[in-house]
C-alpha cells in the first residue's frame, strides 16, 4: 500500500540520506528529534521542520498532526537501546503502522524484529555484504547496483498482470520473454504474497493469472511497452 | 694497471645478471627461510649430519667399513666445505666494496687505493668467520680431528652443526639471550658459592682419612654436583663441619635451581607473543593468496567472517585489544600498524603476488587515508577498498588511491528508496544476493575450454538447465550486454551472469566445462 507521509525519528547522517532518497515518494516528510537543538533542517534544498519527541508513550500530538494509517515510520536513532524502545513504543500504540528501523548489528536487528519492526536494515551486515559481494562477484554487484539504484538504462520493475487472456493459461517459464519482449522475468509474486523464482517447481505448476506480479529487468522503453501490454505498474 | 683491471672486473661482476642470479639463488638456499627449496636443503644437511654422527658413534667401539669412513671423511666434509665457502661468499659483496671505494676516491680526485677496500672486505669476512655458527661450521669440516683421533670432539662439532638447521634451538637461544643479565648474575652467584664451598669443604675434609675429598678438584666436583641438586653420592662429607657446609650448598642449590627455572619461564612468557607472531608471520609469508584487512571493527569482523569461508584473511591492527578480539573471533591477526611501511617489511608480505585486495575497514577516515597512502607509496596496482565514515573525507580517500569506497549512510539511503519504491523487486534482489530459497546469481568465466565447445550464446542452452542468462560482461569492451542475442559471439575472459537454483548452476557450469572432453 502506498503511504502519503513518512515519519523520520532521529536527525543524523542516516536520516538525512534516507530523506534525500525517499522525498519523491511522499507528500509530507516529518522529522522528529529527541531534543530541540534544531528547529529546521535543509536537505537537498528543501526546508524541513524538525519536531521534538520523547520516549514516553504519549503519541497524542503525533496522532493529531498526521493520519497515522497513511504513514511509514523510519526509526533511525543512533543509540540502539533508544531505537528499540522507540520501535516497541510505536508498535504498542499503532498496531498497523509500517515501521522501518536501523540496526547497528545482528543482535540489535533481532531485538528490533521482536520489538515489532516491519523491516530492519542492519547497518554492519549490509555494508559487509556489499563489500564481500564486491570482492567475490564484482560484475554481479555492479550490474545489480546499477539496476537497483537506476544508475544505468537497465531497470527493475514490478508489473501486475491484468490481461491474462494474452497468455492462454501458459506457465511463466514456458514463454520466451527475452526473445519476445527483450525483458527478463526473474520471479512472480502470486496472490498469496509468495514470490516464486520463474523456474521454481511451484511457478512451473501455476499458470499466469490476473493479479500476478512479474519482477522484470529490462530497458525502460521495453518495460513500458511490456507494462502497457499486460497490465500496469504494481505499487 | 692491476688496480684498473680489478675495478673493471668488479664492475663486470656487479653488472652481470648471471652472477647476481646465481648469488641470489645461493642466498635464498642458505639464508632465506621463506625460499621454498631451503626446507629441502636443510633436511638434506640434517640427514648428512645424522649419518655422519651415526658413523662416528659406531666407530667409538666397533670397526666401520672403509667406504663409510671415506663417505664421512671426504664426501660429507667436502659438502660441508662447499657450504662453508658459499656462506662466506654470500655474506657480503666484494665487488660492491671495490666499486664504492673507487668511486669515492674518484669523487675526491684521488688515486684509487687498494688497501682500504681490501681491509673493509677482510673485516667483514673475518667478522663472519669468527661468529659462533661459522666456527662450528669450520670445526665440523676439518677431518683433522678425526685423524688426530680426537673423535669425541669431532662428533661434538658435527652435532653442534645441527643448531644451524634447527629453528627451535635458535628460538630457545634468542629467548635465553633476553635474560642475559639475570643469567650472568646467577652464574656469578653460583660461581661464588661453588668457589667458597669448594675451599671450605676442602679445608674441612682433606685431612680426614675417611673422607673421599682429597684434592681441590674433588671438592669442586662435589660442590657442583651438590649445587646443581644432582647429588650422585659418590663423594660425601664425613666431618660435622663438612656436613654443615653441605647444608648451605644444598640450600643455595635449591635457590639457584628455582631462580634458573623462573628465569627461563619468565623469558618464555615475555617472548611468547613474539614467538607466536613470528610463527604467524612465517605462515603468512608462505600463503599464496589472501585478503588483507587493515583495522578491526564491527564491519571488519563481518567481512572477515564472510570472506574466510572461501579465502584466507589476514587482519592488521595497531591496537592490541582489537588484535586479541580478532584472534578470539578465530581470525589470523597481527599487532602491526597498517599505516606503517615498516609493518609490511617486517611481515615480509609481497603485496603484488600474495594479496588479492586490501580492505581499509577502520572506523576512522584518518586511519584509512593514512593506510591507503602508505600502501600506494609502494604498490600502485593493488586493489584498495575502504569504508567512508564521513562524506567530507570522500575526496581525500580517492586522492589517497582507494579504488572503491563504501559509504554506509548513502547505501542505507539508497536501500530505503528501493525498499519504499519497489518492495517486491527489492526483496527479489535481496533474496538473490543472500541465496535465499536456494536461488543465486553467479558469474561464470568463459575460458578456452568452454570456447572449444560453445561459440555463441545460442549454443549454451541455459534454459535447458533452468537458468536465466541475465547478460554477458564483455571483457574486451568492458561492457555489460543485457539479454544477448543467440548469435552473440563468446570470447575468452567474458563473464556470463546467470540466475538459477544453486544446484542447477553447478550442473550448468559442469556441462559448459565437460563438453570439451
Amino acid at each position: 500500500m502506498k503511504h502519503k507521509n513518512a515519519l523520520i525519528f532521529g536527525h543524523n547522517e542516516y536520516s538525512i540520506e534516507i530523506v534525500k532518497n525517499i522525498s519523491g515518494y511522499y507528500d509530507n516528510i516529518y522529522i522528529f528529534k529527541l531534543d530541540d537543538s534544531i528547529k529546521k533542517t535543509n536537505i537537498n534544498n528543501i526546508m524541513y521542520e524538525v519536531f521534538v519527541f520523547d520516549l514516553t508513550d504519549d503519541w497524542d500530538d503525533l496522532d493529531k498532526r498526521v493520519d497515522i494509517n497513511e504513514c511509514v515510520t523510519f526509526c533511525t536513532l543512533e543509540d540502539m537501546a533508544e531505537n528499540i524502545f522507540l520501535t516497541i513504543s510505536l508498535r504498542d500504540t499503532f498496531k498497523d503502522i509500517s515501521i522501518i528501523s536501523l540496526a547497528k548489528d545482528k543482535e540489535s536487528a533481532t531485538k528490533l524484529k521482536l520489538a515489532g519492526a516491519s523491516s530492519v536494515f542492519p547497518l554492519t551486515q549490509t555494508t559487509a555484504n556489499i563489500i564481500v559481494e564486491m570482492l567475490e562477484k564484482p560484475i554481479v554487484t555492479e550490474v545489480l547496483h546499477n539496476i537497483l539504484y537506476e544508475q544505468s538504462d537497465l531497470q527493475i520493475a514490478q508489473i501486475k498482470v491484468q490481461n491474462h487472456h494474452l497468455f492462454e493459461e501458459k506457465y511463466p517459464a514456458e514463454i520466451d520473454w527475452s526473445k519476445e519482449h527483450n525483458i527478463i522475468v526473474i520471479s512472480v509474486l502470486k496472490k498469496n504474497n509468495f514470490t516464486e523464482f520463474i523456474y521454481s517447481a511451484k511457478a512451473k505448476h501455476s499458470p499466469i493469472k490476473n493479479g500476478d506480479v512479474f519482477i522484470v529487468v529490462g530497458y525502460e522503453k521495453d518495460i513500458v511497452k511490456f507494462e502497457k501490454l499486460i497490465g500496469s505498474r504494481y505499487e | 694497471m692491476f688496480k684498473n683491471s680489478l675495478v673493471n672486473f668488479a664492475y663486470f661482476i656487479n653488472t652481470s645478471k648471471k652472477y647476481a642470479k646465481t648469488k641470489h639463488f645461493f642466498y635464498n638456499l642458505l639464508e632465506n627461510p621463506n625460499y621454498r627449496y631451503k626446507r629441502y636443503f636443510d633436511i638434506f644437511m640434517v640427514m648428512l649430519i645424522f649419518s655422519s654422527v651415526i658413523i662416528l658413534v659406531r666407530e667409538v667401539k666397533f670397526d666401520v667399513d672403509d667406504s663409510l669412513l671415506f663417505f664421512n671423511n671426504y664426501i660429507i666434509s667436502i659438502i660441508f666445505f662447499i657450504e662453508y665457502m658459499l656462506r662466506l661468499w654470500i655474506i657480503s659483496s666484494v665487488s660492491k666494496v671495490i666499486i664504492m671505494r673507487s668511486e669515492h676516491d674518484a669523487m675526491l680526485g684521488e688515486k684509487f687505493k687498494l688497501l682500504p677496500p681490501l681491509k673493509e672486505i677482510f673485516l667483514v669476512k673475518l667478522k663472519y668467520i669468527t661468529s659462533f655458527k661459522a666456527i662450528i661450521d669450520l670445526l665440523a669440516i676439518i677431518p683433522f680431528f678425526h685423524q688426530l683421533r680426537l673423535l669425541r670432539l669431532f662428533i661434538l662439532f658435527r652435532v653442534f652443526k645441527l643448531f644451524r638447521y634447527a629453528k627451535s634451538i635458535q628460538t630457545f637461544t634468542s629467548v635465553i639471550a633476553l635474560k642475559k643479565f639475570e643469567f650472568l648474575t646467577l652464574l656469578i652467584f653460583a660461581s661464588i658459592v661453588v668457589f667458597v664451598s669448594s675451599v671450605l669443604i676442602y679445608v674441612m675434609e682433606a685431612n680426614n682419612s675417611d673422607s673421599s675429598i682429597t684434592t681441590l678438584f674433588d671438592a669442586m666436583y662435589w660442590s657442583i654436583v651438590t649445587i646443581s641438586t644432582v647429588g650422585f653420592g659418590d663423594i660425601t662429607p664425613v666431618t660435622q663441619e663438612g656436613r654443615i657446609v653441605a647444608m648451605f650448598v644444598i640450600v643455595a642449590g635449591i635457590a639457584v635451581f628455582s631462580f634458573t627455572t623462573s628465569l627461563v619461564v619468565t623469558a618464555f612468557t615475555e617472548k611468547l607473543d613474539e614467538i607466536k607472531d613470528m610463527k604467524i608471520i612465517d605462515d603468512v609469508s608462505k600463503l599464496k593468496e589472501f585478503y588483507l584487512i587493515c583495522g578491526y571493527g564491527s564491519v571488519a569482523k563481518e567481512v572477515a567472517k564472510k570472506l574466510s569461508k572461501n579465502f584466507k584473511v589476514i587482519i592488521l591492527d595497531e591496537k592490541k585489544e582489537m588484535v586479541e578480539e580478532a584472534i578470539k573471533d578465530g581470525f589470523t591477526a597481527l599487532n602491526f600498524a597498517p599505516g606503517s611501511i615498516d609493518s609490511y617489511k617486517k611481515l615480509r608480505i609481497k603485496i603484488d603476488t600474495q594479496v588479492k585486495a586490501i580492505l581499509c575497514l577502520s572506523h576512522s577516515d584518518v586511519e584509512n587515508v593514512y593506510t591507503a597512502l602508505t600502501i600506494r607509496s609502494f604498490d600502485k596496482d593493488i586493489f584498495i577498498l575502504s569504508i567512508l565514515i564521513n562524506e567530507t573525507s570522500k575526496n581525500k580517500l580517492k586522492f589517497a588511491g582507494v579504488n572503491e569506497l563504501i559509504f554506509e549512510k548513502e547505501l542505507i539511503g539508497m536501500i530505503a528508496k528501493e525498499f519504499i519504491g519497489q518492495p517486491v523487486a527489492f526483496e527479489t534482489i535481496h533474496a538473490l544476493r543472500s541465496n535465499l530459497n536456494g536461488i543465486d546469481i553467479q558469474e561464470i568465466v568463459i575460458n578456452s575450454r568452454v570456447l572449444s565447445s560453445f561459440a555463441t550464446v545460442g549454443d549454451i542452452k541455459n534454459k535447458k538447465y533452468r537458468i536465466i542468462l541475465l547478460g554477458i560482461y564483455k571483457k574486451e569492451e568492458a561492457k555489460f550486454l543485457f539479454n544477448p542475442t543467440k548469435s552473440t559471439q563468446l570470447q575468452n575472459g567474458d563473464l556470463l551472469l546467470i540466475i538459477g537454483n544453486i544446484q542447477f548452476i553447478d550442473d550448468f557450469n559442469n556441462y559448459l566445462h565437460k563438453k570439451a572432453s
